[in-house]
């Protein structure tokens, strides 16, 4: 059993035996108590139940935002493996068109004898453009995974394997672990060239991929490199490297014997920017799965993935923590599961049978406590479930309009997306001083305000949206005739703008046709400024552009409105910031050092304050007397200082009192008992170490 | 509790160095030495705890308490997949085990005391796998009786891949505290890689906690992004260190009199009846001689040689080397260049150490 949580000093009976194992087995579990848990949870009225609920349509949700993440990466990454796969075809024909090997050849124990241009490994160098490798371990298993569906055997190898410790021998065992089953511990390159001679290994490809060529021991990467070359037309192996900087490292990192044995070609994977852009587009603008994140959580994890490490591995794991933190602090969160089975009946009778607390909470959700539910709480909550749904609909079409803007100028989704989710974005100026230059659409633009916003551009307020307006006005002809098309698709829900769209799409089609093909011909681009004077005539494409402009000035001021200002928005979007930032990143060092500065704050008693006084808690005195003497520390004065607060107030007095004139001889007169002395000491000396 | 109040400012003076010269300007801070403290004998210093009660003893229980209304949130939190890792001043055991106890009662619990000295992760992973064998016997009675698991013989990765098997339900799950997962005995890279590895098991779930400032730094991107998936909690509970600091050793206290005088005892007491004898001379006449610098090798080898103590100066140094190896015996050099050997104790550590042996 747990030890109760006592706290006085310790005593070596009271640490239990258990304190001084290394690991012991607290309890095992329970079965009987496991079995009457699940027969209680059949109960609707248990509150564990619905806490189950939550639990369950986290999983639910967060399964579809993780299926949709990996389907995102894995699509950005098909082309790479597509040319990756192609390279190892061509590469493999090559190796056995230059010099012809049969089987009982390749089972001789030594190499063929061949001209050095059959000595070199076909290499590709595959740029990650992230320093960070911790993204890319999963491309490079995939790759792995995707080569060995085509008919290549695999190895992957880490760094880790290339080190001095264990020289080439670490890393070529590993090789034969992964390719030979029975593998026995004896590095020798004769097992693999048996190996390979068997009948369902032979005539494929042997790919070695290491992840981060980088990290590896120049030396033994050298040593792997030549012998496998030696033996590369028995044995055909290519090998796939991560690198993680620019193609120049491995000539930095090789000695020139090894990089003539190395054939290069260079392949360079999408960078997480881009791809974090795809994670956002599939995961919370187009489909809705039961789960937003606010305006500031959105910001926090903009810039977390911007100035941590820019890795998608820990964005997604914030955004996990997120998800999880939402349904973990959010009770009517579990009605998620209706709108993802996208059936309207599910989550009407859900609301209308909830126990009593928790439509209770449901009228006191803050986003509705303005407006007092008159009638039924079930109801008003399936109503306003359905109300947000809709919003929410037309908000992600209107926000993925703004991102096919953007596409043209370079502007990311993920600034869009936070900017969008802005409750305050209707008053925000930038955007204000867009939408009311869009009332009046022969006014032009001028071009101190262009520069004005462009100036602002990185600024907090809304320029992004403001940004894309702009850059509708400013599309080529066929580019903004693209533009419409897919905003046709986007807006298919949304029946007025969709009409609009459509009705733009013919009139521009009929107007401009032949311009479009004459535009796209000559590969002329419009200029912005000089197609806006006021002194020009505007031709045809130009009222197209201002119709297409107005009518995403319109989109976003009628469409696009932030899920925080939907009322009940709070069971479908996280918006605490502040525990996602003290669950993702623990910050011990400032935290530890806060705790002993300000203990009596937490342990919240009568008798201690900021100041230093005796009661307070020994840790807490010591180091605020450490912090006062600042990092010289000596441990004589600390003792005296640390004695002079406990005993001090008394001690002050009777020094006083007897009017001791030297240093010297108030010791002696105020020097306390043997015992008191050590009931000071021992505090002291446990806790300095 | 107000968590978000500790300012910058706050720590910036003190680690402003010339603050830290300033305070020190002065020139006396180093003139005052250890010995100036009345160090009291660690055996006085133990009777004296039984009389010390320790302070807020009722608010760091009801701050015990308080984490108590958290653990739901913990428990779903670990249902979630995600590991807890706990951080804040005061010792967590008791109240993890507590949260353990209560809380994860359907499921089996390992704990790690990861303070201890010397930990074999082997041995905690064989003791996972029984936990977890044992577990899954129990819940399936006769559906799994084909397979037979001598863990103790399997490799770390064959422990790991039954730890990680994708036949066992969501249910079958094994929670493992670790106490001081940044303790010294766990404080390697190569025991946090293996922790590592196991916090990413599909049957473990790991809850943890730390205590030095530094801890984050023991893992990498891969450590903290992949595998652990730590959930931080910061929790202080102002509890007294009792069993995780039990074999710190306590500072100050073994320079005091009567203890060094005791191991240098025991030390000697371990020797042959001649070098402690060698030991006895050297020892009356730095008694005798308490000015000098010390007593010159080749008259303390005249001296044990008179004695039938030693027949060679190779014996002697042997002896000499035996004392040096345990700090019993220390060298200077005398004004006239001749290396002279000393016992580095105080006359009354000598004298209780020559009644000690003798």
């Amino acid at each position: 059993m747990a030890p109760s949580a006592t706290t006085d000093w310790p005593s070596p009976s009271e640490i239990g035996d258990n304190a001084l194992q290394p690991c012991f087995v607290l309890h095992k579990a329970l079965p009987r108590k496991y079995e009457k848990r699940s027969k209680e949870f059949n109960s609707d009225e248990d509150e564990s139940s619905y806490e189950k609920l939550r639990s369950e349509a986290f999983n639910l949700v967060w399964s579809r935002i993780e299926t949709a993440i990996k389907d995102v990466l894995k699509h950005s990454t098909s082309h790479l493996f597509k040319e990756l796969h192609n390279w190892v075809h061509e590469s493999f024909l090559a190796i056995k068109s230059s010099a012809t090997c049969s089987l009982s050849e390749v089972t001789r124990p030594y190499p063929l004898l061949v001209d050095n241009l059959c000595r070199q490994l076909f290499t590709a160098f595959v740029l990650t453009k992230n320093i960070e490798i911790v993204d890319d371990l999963l491309t490079f298993k995939e790759l792995g995974v995707h080569l060995k569906s085509q008919g290549c055997h695999i190895v992957n190898l880490s760094s880790h394997e290339f080190s001095v410790k264990h020289g080439i021998a670490g890393c070529f065992r590993s090789l034969l672990r992964q390719l030979v089953t029975f593998a026995s511990n004896t590095p020798d390159i004769s097992i693999l060239a048996s190996w390979y001679s068997e009948e369902a290994n032979y005539d494929k490809p042997i790919v070695v991929i290491i992840e981060d060529v980088e990290q590896c021991s120049s030396m033994v990467l050298a040593e792997f490199i030549t012998l496998l070359s030696e033996w590369v037309v028995k044995i055909p192996v290519l090998m796939i490297m991560g690198v993680a900087t620019t193609v120049d490292a491995p000539r930095k990192l090789l000695p020139s014997n090894a990089l003539q044995h190395l054939q290069p070609r260079k392949f360079t994977l999408g960078s997480p920017v881009e791809r974090l852009d795809a994670i956002i587009e599939a995961a919370f603008v187009k489909p809705f799965y039961g789960f937003n994140v606010g305006y500031k959580v959105a910001l926090f994890l903009r810039n977390y993935f911007l100035r941590h490490d820019g890795t998608i591995t820990s964005f997604v794991r914030a955004l996990k923590i997120a998800c999880m933190k939402h349904f973990s602090m959010e009770q009517l969160s579990f009605l998620c599961k209706g709108i993802i089975d996208e059936d309207s009946k599910v989550w009407e009778k859900t609301c209308q049978s909830l126990p009593e607390g928790l439509l209770k909470y449901a009228a006191n959700i803050s986003s509705i406590k303005r407006n007092n539910i008159d009638g039924n709480v079930g109801d008003a909550l399936a109503d306003g479930i359905s109300e947000l749904m809709r919003l929410r609909n037309n908000w992600s079409a209107v926000v993925m309009c703004l991102f096919e803007v953007g596409k043209y100028g370079k502007i990311q989704l993920l600034d869009i997306f936070c900017e969008a989710l802005d409750p305050s974005l209707p008053n925000c100026k930038a955007l204000k001083r867009c939408l009311e230059e869009g009332k009046d659409h022969r006014q032009p633009l001028r071009r101190d305000a262009i520069l004005r916003d462009s100036e602002s551009l990185n600024s907090r307020e809304g320029t992004f949206i403001a940004q894309a307006v702009r850059k509708v006005r400013d599309l080529p002809s066929a580019s903004l005739h693209q533009l419409l098309k897919f905003w046709a698709r986007h807006t298919e829900e949304i029946a007025e703008v969709n009409h609009k769209v459509q009705a733009l799409l013919s009139t521009f089609e009929v107007e401009v046709d032949g311009q479009v093909v004459k535009q796209e011909e000559n590969g002329m681009k419009r200029n912005p400024v000089s197609q806006r004077l006021p002194n020009m005539e505007k031709d045809k494409s130009q009222v197209a552009h201002e119709k297409a402009a107005m009518l995403a000035i319109s989109m976003i001021r009628d469409y696009m409105v932030p899920i925080e200002s939907s009322p009940f928005h709070e069971i479908f979007c996280f918006k605490h910031v502040d525990v996602l930032q003290s669950a993702l990143i623990g910050d011990p060092r400032k935290t530890i050092q806060t705790d002993l500065l300000r203990s009596h704050s937490y342990l919240q008693c009568s008798c201690c304050s900021a100041s230093l006084t005796p009661s307070m808690h020994d840790t807490s005195i010591l180091y605020n007397l450490a912090q006062e003497h600042g990092d010289l520390i000596n441990v004589h004065d600390w003792y005296e200082s640390y004695k002079a607060i406990l005993v001090g107030s008394s001690t002050k007095s009777k020094a006083k009192q007897k009017q001791s004139p030297t240093p010297k001889k108030r010791k002696v007169t105020d020097e306390p008992n043997r015992i008191e002395e050590a009931s000071i000491q021992y505090p002291f000396l446990l806790l300095v170490p | 509790m107000d968590t978000n109040d500790g300012d910058e400012d706050e720590f910036g003076f003190s680690r402003n160095y010339f603050l830290a010269k300033e305070l020190s300007g002065s020139g006396n801070k180093f003139s005052k030495k250890l010995s100036d403290i009345n160090l009291v004998d660690e055996q006085d210093l133990r009777a004296a705890v039984s009389c010390l009660e320790f302070k807020h003893k009722t608010e760091i229980q009801s701050l015990i308490n308080h984490y108590k209304s958290l653990y739901p949130t913990w428990l779903f939190e670990l249902r979630c997949g995600f590991g807890l890792l706990m951080y804040g001043f005061g010792s967590k055991k008791a109240m993890l085990e507590d949260f353990a106890s209560t809380a994860l009662a359907d499921f089996g619990v390992l704990v790690v005391n990861g303070y201890l000295h010397s930990i074999n992760i082997k041995l905690v992973v064989i003791a996972i796998a029984e936990l977890l064998w044992d577990q899954i016997r129990t819940k399936r009675k006769g559906h799994m009786s084909n397979m037979s698991q001598p863990f103790r013989s399997q490799t770390m990765e064959e422990l790991l891949d039954f730890l990680d098997g994708s036949e066992f339900k969501d249910q079958d799950l094994v929670y493992v505290v670790i106490h001081n997962i940044d303790g010294p005995g766990l404080r390697d890279g190569e025991s946090q890689k293996w922790l590592a590895r196991i916090a990413s098991c599909s049957q473990i779930r790991m809850i943890a906690s730390i205590d030095h400032v530094n801890a984050p730094l023991l893992w990498d991107k891969k450590m903290v992004a992949i595998e652990f998936n730590w959930c931080w909690y910061h929790v202080p509970t102002f509890a007294p260190y009792k069993a995780e600091g039990v074999f710190l050793p306590l500072i100050l206290a073994n320079s005091g009199t009567a203890q060094t005088a005791k191991t240098a005892a025991i030390v000697l007491q371990s020797l042959t009846p001649n070098a402690q004898s060698v030991f006895k001379v050297l020892a009356e006449y730095q008694q005798a001689h308490p000015d000098e610098e010390g007593l010159p090798v080749n008259q303390l080898y005249t001296m044990s040689r008179e004695r039938f103590l030693v027949s060679s100066q190779l014996t002697l140094n042997s002896h000499l080397t035996e004392f040096r190896d345990h700090e019993l015996l220390k060298t200077r050099r005398h004004g006239d260049g001749q290396d002279c050997l000393y016992i580095p104790l105080s006359s009354e550590a000598i004298e209780n150490l020559l009644l000690e042996i003798s």
